[in-house]
């Protein structure tokens, strides 16, 4: 298949998936139980009266099909609509929710990225001796903790060195732009760390798979026998070997990792996209849920075309 | 997530049939990680069901104070309700695998039955299954089963339910790819050829040969669905009125068990799940590597992300 | 010797009354004197939902309207009487009414404009033209009001319908707007209100809010222009944690001052190095029986008797113990004792005793059947308890009832919900009250007791019904109570509305909760409160809170 073929198969593809996402979404959330009207209608001092105006001022009063087409309708216009809990536009919401995630996460994939190397590397060269069973075994063990408990770890661990709750501390008037850039290391250094802990396991084993490729393949051996140093040889084929599994892994974890950010900010008091997802299920706000899914929607098919589009780039080996 | 790093060739060849009983068997027997792996699962099974009558208190009855600290009548201390932590986690162990099991179980279903359909017999039943599957894999799936628990009520039947309905898309594509590979091979063409009928092929030759990658998958997926419920418990999810293990974290944690300095309430129940995944992992991915070593293929679905093909789409995807 | 012995005498007297001096002029019982000055950092593991009146939800953000806006009224120190706010005076004329405030003079918002008794005739008017729409939060307060007029920029005249009995009650909890500010957001019929985030806010409260991040953080600083006692702090910041685990630890690292909510297991380890005040407080759990008198599946649940040996089967003593780790008291009245005349100390929590309760159900002829389930009108008694996942006491609560109802043979099932899951099943079907049999909650109740009166009443089916109950005769004396000036009269209506309360038990009632918070040692001069110390009942609190 051509090139330019794969490519536009891939976008239609991934619009398609968003479209059907979006209507599923609306509908998910319109069968729930549990409707919007009567957690908005509990205002102190409410009648009978506000609440037929309430369901009127949002629109609940129409047929669901008359929804769904208004709140298509809303989306072409970039409109995601007003959020039940406070009022305000849901991209608003939304994007005060990821501009405080990324950081974390970006941070938290670093940390994976290098621990995840670093002991790929060692499990590779040394190759079938107790090292590369330990450095398995610990990257494997990591992975199968759950991710809160082991945020709950660091709590305990670190309570009373670090702060182990928020972003910043917000009672700091006016500091100085070393102490703000050193309170917020502070905060964002536990949520980070153990997502990068979570994470890494999987890429010790990507980096360990290339590594173990290359090390086997004749140009090294030859390379070895020229009298080559171990790290130059790493450095200039085994690594960039791995350069492609590693850099798809992190295209598709990003699409993914967010969504499940939810248990660490929950344990951190972190007030990112998860705990605005998870707030938002809580108080039927349908507007913030369909905002937030098709956000999380839109993202993993994002990276996931980026990492289509990637590979097939730069994998020579692919034929279709 | 399963990452293929690939050889140049074909990518998945015909393995030297070995008999399909004897495959897992001689994995255990041969590869240390799976012996340790099916060794901490052994334990943990037999002590989940024989709970009821090793377990030294009622996981019901008050024993003593709010997080009393532990003793030598308490080892693991007490929780926030001055119930001993032993026989919580020996309990707890029960509802965790259960719930386990039973996700896995549909899961298993689902996912089999369209990744043998997909790969057997493929075409457009194929594309549109496959599409299907696609579909599925780009739901937000945590973000999903808190909406579905919240929604529908924390019951361990919906658990089960909303779990079992993500994990089943890595065990179609496997099966799947198993199942074109199978269907490749002489005999089965020579019992089509002698008119042989779907079903009678797909259970008499196919799934046998397709039963091992099954089991690894299906331990692997055990392992993603106890972590999910630990996750749906912690965020207030769980069933209440069933002690899972999860549920225990989740009552430490509201009960600002890390600020009272009770760590017993917290640091058992979670090791026992990790060792729990741990174990799982180990066996599940030994049996994997001992029937495709070629394939190299690392694979780590403990977190609560599905497998996705890293090498492209299509008939060829993994 | 005589002598010596008076000038001790003397001294003595001089001694103690110059303490007494200094105690009173701090306003506070711990001897160092006041420090003006620093940031008084609080935690909650609440939140401020909305900084707008309209929107608003949640306790904290009404507390925070108590701090940043003029309300005619508050509480004094001891939560009993009523004092002046931006109101300085007040009578009630022609009946009861005409009601004529006197404001203060030269007030000024935070952005500089005069405050005025105009604002607060807009503000009311307002709040009448748009009560079915984008003012529906404040309904309920202006309920019974003509209009609002304000001759000059000092008088406020308030002209009602019919006499109300708690009209102070009531402008207790209504802050002032800016008309200046506001006249501009009543498009759309009014809903435009609901639509303005208010950030940042123009108020003329004690404090002014300056930074405010969702989920995350209030400042609020001394407000130079207001019209009232000044505040000893320069600033005041809410910080809010999304669990209790986290609240602590940073109460622990210095990270934060006080906390307004400390959770039942820390109160021991915070003992040791922190100040931790308990009063009784304002928030109680109840057991809820279905008592919609249409209901027709287990119509046995609407038997007295069933309700009165259920109500004996419970031990309120062991829930204090474990649920409340000892900081509650067991409850028998919709009121709770911290209102105080208005609580009536004759309606009692019934006595955990399983015989007597055996013994009114075998009387009754509930015979008990397989297993020990008694059965009624042909079916087992078996009942689903809904409990919101949002209150974590439901748990431990249903968990110490279960084994209790068992050995009189009723079985209980526990049904957890999300809260808002959790009221539609109560409401099921359509706002009927048809479905569902029984449940455990809670209510924070108000001072006055005109809220928690009002949410067994028909009216409030699908508003703040949760028990399906719908008397005729509870409602006429509900009505009654709201339109009698004469404090005294009213006090008796509500006296006797709460024994019958206790009698047709829609609620058994279990335990009011303590408010308990912590503060750091080197704070003082927190005001105490059934609400705690971040209230909306007075300003006095935070005004008075000061280094040591």
């Amino acid at each position: 298949m051509r090139g330019a073929d794969y490519v536009i198969k891939r976008l239609a593809f991934a619009v398609l998936t968003v479209f059907i996402a979006v209507t599923i979404n609306f509908a998910l959330f319109r069968l729930a139980p549990g409707s919007a009207v009567s957690n908005l209608s509990r205002v102190p001092h409410a009648t009978p009266e506000t609440r037929q105006a309430l369901k009127r001022q949002f629109g609940l009063d129409k047929s669901k099909f008359q929804q769904y087409v208004i709140y298509l309708q809303q989306l072409a216009h970039g409109n995601l609509g007003i959020s039940f809990a406070n009022s305000q536009p849901v991209s608003d919401n939304l994007r005060t929710a990821l501009i405080n995630s990324v950081p974390m996460v970006f941070l938290g994939t670093i940390f994976a990225i290098v621990l995840g190397t670093l002991t790929g590397i060692v499990a590779a060269w040394r190759r079938g001796t107790k090292t590369e069973g330990a450095s398995l075994t610990t990257a494997l063990t990591f992975y199968s903790m759950p991710t809160h408990w082991l945020g709950l770890m660091l709590v305990i661990l670190f309570a009373g060195t670090l702060p182990t709750g928020g972003m910043s501390d917000e009672f700091l008037i006016d500091p100085s732009f070393t102490t703000h850039v050193k309170d917020l290391g502070e905060h964002i250094l536990l949520p980070s760390l153990t997502l990068g802990l979570v994470l890494f396991g999987e890429y010790t084993l990507i980096v360990r798979s290339a590594m173990l490729e290359t090390l086997g393949e004749d140009y090294v051996l030859t390379a070895r026998a020229k009298g080559l140093k171990p790290w130059a040889i790493l450095r200039r084929h085994a690594l960039r070997n791995a350069l492609l599994p590693i850099t798809t892994l992190i295209a598709l974890s990003l699409g993914y990792i967010v969504a499940g950010a939810i248990l660490i900010e929950t344990v951190f008091s972190w007030p990112g996209i998860g705990r605005a997802v998870y707030d938002a299920v809580l108080q039927r706000d349908y507007p913030m849920l369909q905002g937030a899914f098709l956000l999380l929607t839109c993202s993993v098919v994002f990276f996931n075309l980026i990492a289509d589009l990637l590979y097939f780039r730069l994998d020579p080996r692919i034929t279709e | 997530m399963s990452v293929a790093v690939r050889q140049p060739g074909p990518v998945i060849e015909a393995e030297p049939i070995r008999s399909r009983r004897g495959i897992v068997w001689q994995t255990i027997k041969r590869r240390p990680s799976a012996l340790i792996g099916a060794g901490i699962l052994l334990v943990v099974v037999v002590c989940a069901v024989l709970a009821p009558w090793v377990a030294p208190y009622d996981p019901h009855e008050q024993v003593g104070p709010v997080f009393g600290h532990p003793s030598w009548s308490h080892p693991l201390g007490l929780d926030d309700g001055g119930i001993d932590m032993l026989s919580l986690l020996m309990w707890g162990c029960r509802i965790s695998l259960v719930v386990g099991f039973a996700a896995t179980f549909v899961s298993m279903v689902i996912g089999g039955t369209v990744g043998v359909m997909a790969g057997y017999f493929g075409g457009r039943t194929d594309n549109v299954l496959m599409r299907i599957t696609d579909y599925f894999l780009v739901i937000p799936d945590v973000p999903l089963m808190i909406v579905v628990a919240a929604i529908w009520g924390p019951s361990l039947f919906h658990i089960v339910i909303v779990i079992g309905l993500l994990l089943w898309t890595s065990t179609a594509r496997v099966i799947r790819a198993q199942v074109k590979s199978v269907r490749e091979r002489v005999y089965v063409k020579r019992a089509r050829a002698l008119g042989a009928g779907h079903t009678r092929i797909v259970f008499r030759h196919v799934l046998p040969q397709v039963a091992p990658l099954l089991i690894a998958n299906t331990v692997l997926t055990i392992a993603v669905a106890i972590f999910d419920e630990t996750a749906l418990a912690f965020l207030g999810l769980g069933d209440p009125s069933r002690i899972s293990l999860g549920k225990v974290i989740e009552n430490a944690f509201q009960r600002a068990a890390i600020s009272t300095g009770a760590w017993w309430a917290i640091v058992p129940p979670g090791a026992l799940v990790a060792v729990i995944i741990l174990g799982c992992s180990l066996l599940g991915g030994a049996i994997e590597d001992a029937l495709n070593p070629r394939l190299r293929v690392a694979h780590l679905s403990a977190r609560s992300f599905r497998l996705r093909p890293l090498v492209g789409r299509g008939p060829d995807a993994v | 010797m005589k002598k010596r012995w008076l000038a001790a005498l003397v001294t003595g007297c001089l001694a103690a009354g110059l303490a007494a001096y200094a105690a009173t002029a701090n306003g506070s019982s711990s001897g160092p004197a006041a420090q003006t000055g620093g940031t008084f950092r609080l935690g909650t593991s609440s939140r401020i939902d909305s900084l707008n009146p309209y929107v608003a939800f949640n306790q904290d953000a009404y507390s925070t309207f108590e701090y940043v806006y003029p309300l005619l009224i508050q509480y004094d120190k001891a939560n009993r009487k009523f004092v002046p706010d931006f109101a300085t005076s007040w009578k009630a004329t022609n009946g009861g009414k005409t009601w004529t405030f006197t404001v203060r003079k030269g007030a000024k918002w935070t952005d500089g404009k005069p405050l005025t008794a105009k604002d607060a005739a807009w503000t009311i008017n307002t709040d009448i033209k748009y009560a079915a729409g984008g003012a529906a939060n404040s309904a309920g307060l202006i309920a019974h009001i003509k209009n609002a007029k304000a001759p000059n920029a000092t008088t406020l005249v308030v002209n009602y319908a019919k006499a109300p009995g708690n009209v102070l009650g009531q402008f207790q909890q209504f802050p002032i707007l800016p008309q200046h500010v506001w006249s501009k957001h009543t498009g759309h019929k009014g809903n435009d209100l609901k639509r303005f985030s208010n950030n940042p806010l123009v108020g003329a409260g004690p404090f002014k809010l300056s930074k405010f991040k969702k989920d995350d953080i209030a400042l609020f600083q001394r407000n130079g222009s207001f019209y009232g006692e000044k505040p000893l702090v320069d600033a005041f910041g809410l910080r809010m944690f999304s669990n209790e685990d986290a609240l602590v630890s940073a109460l622990k690292a210095h990270e934060i001052d006080a906390i307004e909510d400390v959770p039942g297991t820390a109160i021991k380890t915070l003992k040791k190095s922190f100040n931790v005040r308990a009063v009784t407080g304002v928030s109680q759990t109840d057991f809820i029986i279905n008592s919609n008198p249409k209901k027709k599946k287990h119509k046995e649940l609407l038997n007295l008797k069933v309700k009165a040996a259920m109500a004996h089967a419970i031990d309120r003593k062991q829930i204090v113990r474990v649920v409340f780790l000892g900081y509650a008291s067991p409850a028998g009245s919709i009121i709770p004792p911290a209102t105080g005349g208005w609580y009536n100390p004759t309606v009692k929590p019934e006595s955990f005793n399983l015989a007597l309760a055996n013994k009114i159900l075998d009387r009754a002829g509930f015979k008990k059947g397989s297993g020990g389930i008694r059965v009624a009108n042909g079916h087992k008694m078996s009942y689903e308890v809904i409990t919101p996942t949002d209150v974590p006491s439901t748990n431990r609560t249903f968990q110490i009832l279960q084994p209790d109802f068992k050995k009189i043979g009723i079985q209980l099932k526990q049904r957890a919900l999300d809260s808002t899951a959790a009221f539609d099943a109560i409401t099921a079907p359509d706002g009927k009250y048809l479905n569902f049999d029984l449940s455990l909650w809670n209510w924070v109740a108000l001072i006055d007791p005109d809220f928690m009166l009002s949410v067994v009443t028909c009216a409030q089916y699908e508003g703040w019904s949760d028990s399906g109950f719908c008397d005729k005769g509870y409602d006429a004396m509900y009505s009654q109570q709201q339109l009698t000036p004469n404090q005294a009269k009213r006090k008796a209506l509500v006296w006797k509305m709460q024994r019958y309360l206790q009698a047709k038990r829609p609620y058994i009632w279990l335990a009011t909760q303590d408010a308990v918070w912590a503060v750091s040692k080197s704070w003082g001069g927190l005001v105490a409160s059934p609400q705690g110390p971040f209230n909306s009942i007075s300003k006095l609190s935070l005004s008075r809170v000061h280094r040591q």
